[in-house]
């Protein structure tokens, strides 16, 4: 990279490199037919999408892996489909990715230094996991520094920062009770750059690609909920679009795995789903190169795109949310104050907002749950 | 004897220093850490035994 200069102008635009990389016009249209549909927009966005991305030079792109399971690289990099991974690495340039990029120590910093130091302002920055805060940040350190020196440095200079999966967005698996490291999400130490959170464990990659190309598209980070989660993988409730909610308004339940309403996809809401509590666009977004998911494989919503799912969504094969400490035949009211007490241990306000409005609905659910029952 | 060290190792998962003593041109004695924490089994106590797969999954 040159000192000072943008070299990125001569860059090729991402329909260029798609196009160099073998990736024929139909498949692109094909692509922006799918940001189109992901972003929630009707099908006759699909040109403006194409138009867009024939000029749009692409973003560079830097990936932080600190308290991680890798689980949101996986799910970046495991399309099936070799033209839909083709796609995503063309259209987001990634110069900084410690699972994927050759050169390793000094030289993997210099590629990270350069892109800060280059592309200030300009770049995009991907966090996954969580940052640890106690004992000054040592439980997660690369190249000798702590993940919180690096997160204030990278993302601070970043155009904005995208918070993938659980844990880079509310502190995720680390910070579940009792968190034994102190683990945050981004939002909770980075100030003063667009944060986009992509709850989920993990997130899935169309709403990655969808935030980077609506960018591309509009000049626009896309409108957010009040989880700092785009509206358009994260506004709708999984209950909602669930292929199993016939089954649901009918009153026919799975009761035992394996039994005959299980054989029969019927409603898995007794068996602990959390669909009804989750906003996630996973039943029309679907995992595994749009395949299935879990309650199409047949297994219940473990709600993890939900606020501090680990500690409010489990157990998850239970049909009522509890708090740790509580025990597993927690009430209704029990979990609303635990839900309190999370609001002391520091969740946003607006979470507990939301959490309240889940709470709330619920209820509504378990009434309306047993009198179909009856 | 100079000693060299190599943080982050890249394409693989998860976080690893390796650090290595040379003496000409040859290694020596090395130590490799993995320099990340999370507690996973101090999180994992006190729950339901039936959600222990999708912790320990995690890792």
């Amino acid at each position: 990279m040159g000192e000072g200069k943008d070299l990125r102008d001569s860059s090729p635009t991402v329909y260029q490199a798609l196009r160099q990389r073998g990736v024929s016009r139909r498949d692109f249209m094909k692509f922006c037919s799918l940001m189109a549909a992901t972003l929630a927009l009707p099908a006759s966005f699909a040109p403006k999408i194409a138009e867009a991305l024939e000029k749009a030079k692409r973003p560079s792109l830097v990936w932080l892996e600190f308290q991680d399971c890798c689980g949101n690289t996986e799910s970046f990099l495991r399309a099936s489909n070799p033209t839909v991974v083709d796609i995503v690495l063309d259209v987001l340039s990634v110069d900084y990715h410690e699972t994927i990029m050759a050169p390793a120590g000094k030289d993997a910093e210099k590629s990270l230094q350069d892109v800060v130091k280059n592309q200030k302002g300009k770049y995009i920055c991907v966090v996954e996991g969580a940052i640890p805060t106690r004992d000054g940040g040592v439980y997660c350190c690369v190249g000798g520094r702590a993940a919180i020196d690096i997160a204030k440095e990278v993302c601070g200079n970043s155009l904005a920062t995208i918070a993938m999966g659980a844990c880079a967005w509310d502190g995720g698996i680390p910070s579940a009770n009792p968190n034994p490291t102190g683990a945050v999400g981004v939002k909770d130490v980075i100030s003063g750059v667009p944060i986009i959170n992509l709850p989920g464990c993990p997130a899935n990659v169309v709403n990655l690609t969808g935030t980077v190309v609506h960018y591309l598209t509009f000049g626009s980070l896309p409108l957010t909920d009040n989880n700092g989660a785009p509206l358009f993988g994260y506004g709708t409730r999984i209950h909602d679009a669930c292929q199993r909610r016939a089954h649901y308004d009918a009153g026919r339940y799975v009761r035992q795995w394996g039994d005959e309403g299980h054989r029969n996809g019927w409603c898995l809401y007794y068996m602990g789903c959390k669909g009804p509590e989750t906003y996630k666009n996973c039943p029309t977004a679907l995992w595994n190169d749009r395949t299935s998911w879990p309650v199409g494989a047949g297994h219940n919503c473990i709600g993890c795109a939900s606020p501090k799912f680990w500690d409010t969504m489990t157990p998850f094969y239970s049909r009522l949310a509890s708090i740790p400490g509580f025990g597993v035949e927690s009430t209704a009211d029990k979990v609303g104050l635990g839900l309190a007490i999370a609001t002391a241990a520091g969740v946003t306000a607006h979470a507990i907002a939301r959490a309240g409005r889940k709470h709330i609905r619920h209820e509504d659910e378990e009434k309306t749950a047993k009198t179909e029952d009856k | 004897m100079p000693k060299i060290a190599i943080d982050p190792v890249t394409r693989i998962e998860g976080h690893l220093r390796v650090e290595a003593q040379v003496d000409g041109g040859q290694v020596k004695d090395a130590w490799a850490s993995s320099t990340m924490f999370r507690g996973i089994e101090l999180i994992l106590k006190n729950r339901d035994p039936r959600d222990a797969w999708a912790f320990a999954q995690r890792i």
